[in-house]
């Protein structure tokens, strides 16, 4: 049942327009710093775009794209009209505003200190401000989607919640822990000093309360590909979820362990202790539990759709399974980057290994593997099997989707496989230009040549993606149908307390922030005396 | 399906799910224990110790003032060498260490966010300013290696190339003997 | 069972969640505070207490060192980006007053007719620097030294605000404007060298680095080839030494044409 179709078409949108956008700067900045590109007469604009970019890809655009899909999913799912329209609708405009606030002053070269802000590089404050509108807005969203959970409990007393409700409620919960961090960070450290009221600023705990929105903010934007995994991919492909109480699980283990774990970001920083950083450690791995379960329930519930349409032996059904589907399609191109990139994360979790690819191209190639390949993926296959029931009109591209897809993966692998590569060899990130010439770094040239390639692959993939949905809103009128979530193999009537409210859980998650972050912010916070003078970038 | 066989393939689902996970949990303590492991039987633990300085003022007096700063040879034949990151160079601009030597790495920054990074080893550390990065490391090949800056300190950032140079033991110990610290600056 | 008992041990969720959640946290706890600090026979701890001390990060103010005598002076002047930032009009005044003894040298307007540095407009905490470091002695200059000996914190600082202040001017024998050298566009990264407008303000403007256009050629390159000897070391920790050292004398003398030729409107104000 979905009511608020232009509510949730608005989100999609403007998640789409705004990725199109900084999508087409990260192709220019992987052309213009590779040896195909010429070197930049003035860095600043490479570091602008790079700014633009991450802002864009990591704060405006995964979370509109949960927004949207967490309306959908409460309306649908619930089988409720949407709770506090008029909030949404002011959510919407405060990201919107939000966004043109912290993208003028980028624009204007005025905020060029990249998304992560590492003070005491210091830029315009309304750069700051509009990332916090941004916040704002969807902390919005999180408290919507509580109300309509609660409201629909009210009616169905002791019912199971939704598995899609379940597991978007809980991402919208991790979001509005995880955001705390930067928040903190922004309105207590680098907004009074950006506003000129402080000039001093504390490098480390702001590095600190940045890790520990740095790493959960992953999961967040994890949550609607692994909503889409369970309550959508065996639906499409004609299955059955192999068991939703497993699924619950995964979810409440994100929404526990992905938010202490933070400080595998800092295993190379003076400023936290040895001890903290084992901890941290030692909770990463934990983290990857959830995957691994996903893992097995997803593989187990596609085998079933694959015996179902007749299947059979030990992986013969995997022929068997619709590969012509794109959420199919999707599904396996997903797993493919997910592996290689939880791989890659288990090295990146492991201090001793850290150390070998920490802040090289290493870790621009991993998170663009696993976010921007085995998540935004799911993004796209998301916002297909959507479309028709928010337009009203068919997708009838389905040879194009295909195709936007392979792209897309293929140019993903193409982009970051050598990006891994020169990472193992040492080349640092976020660098305007590198000199190739140099016979000491001339080796990586060619696998920076292939990463630029890949680039452009990605570009066309992201315009084919864009263009698909323009042309699905002129197709001819057709009805849908509702939409639905998949249904379990065994759905019982009854589900325990723990796994159908989140309370317990989220009481988890800030006792365990408070363990593993308490001590470390609070030792620096007070009176650690490390205060520096901030350096304000962009002479302003 | 009759009640009975639904009950039943309740419990095969169920049991085969306890198994992966067992298998899952099995996989996750194995990572932390070789890390814990790891940990104790190589050199490459995070630092012991948090230790504080005033960037603005680092100049002026303390371990990173100018003529301190290079390498130096203890007096257990160990080597400590010193060093600081700015906008945008590190100083010194090449540092200079024997080969097959324990080698501690003591630095900070003076201004802004840097890291060093040694190409082709695992040293790879964070300079925050207000605090000092320690950093283990021992080289066993004579060569130059490069050091560049892996955080971006602002716009000249992709200019903060440093150099490593590794040299024998023995010459190492020659060129210590007149006192000093030492950097290969301008060699 | 009800929401009610969901935070008792009688809920089995709640017990096997917090009990495996108090568990890990001990486990990892004990071994990353206690058994991993002395596993490292490479570190010295005085006891336990400074074991679980050190890991939880207290921090410590780094051991006394004992440097090696310098063998020159150095600058010992402290800048952040706040130095002399919000100037009075009364230091202004009395910054004017003072600066008509400098204006033999660097003109009456802040633009030197001869090869002295032009002034007007330089960003005050360059003045500052330059006016402490020649007072100290860690910058030497036959002409130079004596003025600024007998200065006071407050004359320097007057005198800083008041040049800043001026409005920047052309140099008083302009030149054709030259083209953008490759060692003033790019830099030289792997010599080190980073473009010389991410400090000396076309790009931005590192706190106390002069902004350069239109300054004499012969004073630049000058103190271009001082830094690179050594001869001049009032940097503070080898910053312009570790650029000017790597450069080739040809693209030393290719900056200080350019710059020299160059308007002064192209540099980035601050504030």
């Amino acid at each position: 049942m979905l009511v608020n179709r232009k509510l949730i078409l608005a989100h999609f949108w403007l998640a789409f327009a705004v990725f199109g956008v900084a999508l087409t700067l990260g192709a220019w900045q992987m052309f213009i710093r590779s040896p195909i590109g010429t070197w930049l007469s003035n860095p600043e604009l490479y570091y602008r775009s790079l700014t633009a970019h991450g802002t864009v890809m990591g704060y405006v655009f995964p979370t509109l794209v949960a927004m949207g899909f967490g309306y959908a999913i409460s309306e649908s799912a619930l089988e409720q009209r949407l709770v506090g329209v008029r909030w949404a609708w002011t959510g919407f405009w405060l990201i919107v505003i939000g966004s043109v606030m912290a993208v003028i002053p980028i624009a204007l070269g005025r905020a060029s200190v990249l998304y992560t802000f590492y003070p005491p590089l210091i830029g315009n404050v309304f750069y700051y401000l509009g990332v916090v509108l941004v916040v704002v807005g969807s902390w919005i969203w999180v408290a919507l989607m509580s109300i309509n959970l609660r409201v629909w409990r009210k009616a169905h007393p002791g019912a199971p919640v939704p598995l899609a409700m379940y597991a978007n409620v809980a991402g919208s919960y991790l979001w509005a822990w995880t955001a705390v961090g930067a928040a903190l960070e922004l309105l207590l450290q680098i907004i009074p000093v950006a506003a000129g009221l402080k000039n001093t600023i504390d490098a480390g705990l702001a590095r600190i309360f940045f890790s520990w929105t740095l790493h959960a903010i992953v999961y967040f934007w994890l949550m609607p590909t692994y909503i889409a995994y369970y309550t959508i991919v065996p639906r499409a492909i004609g299955g059955r979820v192999y068991s939703d109480s497993m699924a619950r699980i995964s979810f409440i283990l994100f929404l526990v362990v992905a938010m202490p774990i933070g400080m595998h970001h800092t295993f190379a920083d003076p400023q936290v202790g040895a001890g903290f950083k084992f901890i941290h450690s030692a909770f990463t791995a934990l983290v990857a539990l959830p995957t691994l379960l996903t893992v097995f329930t997803i593989c187990a519930s596609v085998e079933i759709a694959a015996r179902l349409r007749g299947g059979r032996g030990m992986f013969g059904w995997i022929r068997a399974l619709p590969w012509d589907n794109p959420m199919m399609l999707a599904l396996a191109f997903s797993f493919v980057m997910l592996g290689f990139g939880g791989a890659g994360g288990l090295i990146n979790m492991s201090y001793q290994l850290d150390a070998s690819i920490h802040n090289t191209q290493w870790i621009t190639g991993h998170f663009h593997l696993i976010f921007g390949g085995a998540i935004v993926i799911m993004y796209f296959a998301i916002a297909y099997d959507l479309w028709p029931h928010l337009t009203g009109r068919e997708l009838i591209d389905i040879r194009l989707i295909r195709t936007q897809l392979w792209l897309w993966f293929v140019g993903m692998i193409v982009t970051t496989f050598p990006w891994h590569w020169v990472g193992i060899l040492g080349m640092p990130r976020r660098m305007a230009y590198f000199d190739f010439g140099d016979p000491a770094i001339a080796p990586q040239a060619l696998s920076v040549t292939f990463s630029a390639i890949g680039g452009f692959i990605l570009l066309t993939s992201g315009i084919m993606f864009i263009v698909i949905l323009a042309r699905g809103m002129r197709t001819p009128k057709v009805d849908a149908g509702p939409y639905r979530f998949a249904i379990a193999v065994h759905q019982s009537a009854t589900v325990p307390v723990a796994l159908n409210t989140h309370a317990l859980w989220v009481a988890l998650m800030i006792v365990l922030t408070i363990t593993n972050y308490g001590y470390p912010i609070l030792n620096l916070a007070l009176g650690a005396g490390t205060s520096v003078p901030a350096v304000y970038v962009g002479a302003q | 399906m009759s009640s009975e066989q639904a009950h039943r393939s309740v419990e095969v689902a169920a049991r085969v799910e306890r198994r992966w996970a067992t298998i899952a949990v099995i996989i996750v303590v194995g990572m932390a224990l070789l890390a814990a492991f790891a940990g104790i039987h190589r050199a490459t633990m995070p630092q012991p110790r948090v230790e504080t300085t005033d960037p603005s003022r680092i100049h002026l007096s303390g371990e990173f003032v100018e003529s301190n700063l290079g390498s130096v040879l203890e007096a257990n034949g160990n080597v400590t060498v010193r060093a600081i990151g700015q906008q945008y160079s590190f100083t010194p601009a090449c540092i200079v260490v024997p080969a097959d030597t324990p080698i501690t790495l003591r630095a900070t920054s003076a201004d802004v966010v840097h890291g060093i990074l040694i190409q082709g080893t695992n040293v790879n550390t964070m300079l925050v300013p207000g605090y000092i990065s320690e950093q283990l490391m021992r080289f066993t090949k004579t060569g130059d290696y490069l050091m560049p800056c892996q955080e971006f300190c602002s716009f000249g950032h992709e200019g903060m190339w440093g150099k490593v140079r590794v040299i024998d033991k023995t010459d190492f110990a020659n060129r210590a003997k007149a006192g000093g610290r030492l950097s290969c600056v301008g060699q | 069972m009800s929401t009610r008992d969901l935070f008792t041990f009688s809920n089995r969720h709640f017990t096997i969640g917090v009990g495996v959640i108090a568990g890990i946290l001990v486990v990892t706890g004990i071994a990353g505070f206690i058994v991993l600090p002395f596993a490292q026979p490479w570190v010295q701890f005085a006891n336990v207490w400074d074991a679980i001390c050190s890991a939880a990060g207290v921090p410590q103010r780094a051991a006394n060192v004992t440097a090696p005598e310098q063998a020159k002076r150095l600058s010992e002047v402290v800048l952040t980006s706040r130095t002399l930032s919000r100037p009075s009009q009364e230091a202004i005044g009395r910054g004017a007053t003072l600066a008509q003894r400098c204006a033999i040298c660097h003109g009456p307007t802040g633009i030197s007719r001869a090869d002295s540095p032009n002034l007007a407009g330089q960003y005050a905490a360059v003045i500052y620097k330059e006016l402490h470091d020649f007072r100290s002695g860690a910058r030497t200059n036959a002409v130079m030294s004596p003025f600024a000996v007998n200065l006071t914190d407050e004359e320097i600082a007057d005198l800083s605000n008041y040049y800043a202040y001026l409005p920047r001017l052309p140099a008083y024998h302009p030149t054709p404007q030259l083209p953008k050298p490759n060692i003033v566009i790019y830099g030289a990264p792997m010599r080190g060298i980073a473009p010389c407008g991410a400090c000396h303000g076309s790009l931005d403007n590192k706190t106390g680095s002069p902004w350069l256009e239109g300054q004499s050629e012969a004073y630049l390159k000058v103190q271009l080839q001082a830094f690179a000897a050594g001869d001049r070391r009032n940097d503070i920790s080898q910053q312009m030494r570790n650029i000017a050292r790597a450069m080739t004398p040809q693209e030393i003398e290719a900056a200080a044409a350019y710059y020299a030729s160059q308007p002064p409107d192209v540099v980035k104000a601050v504030d």
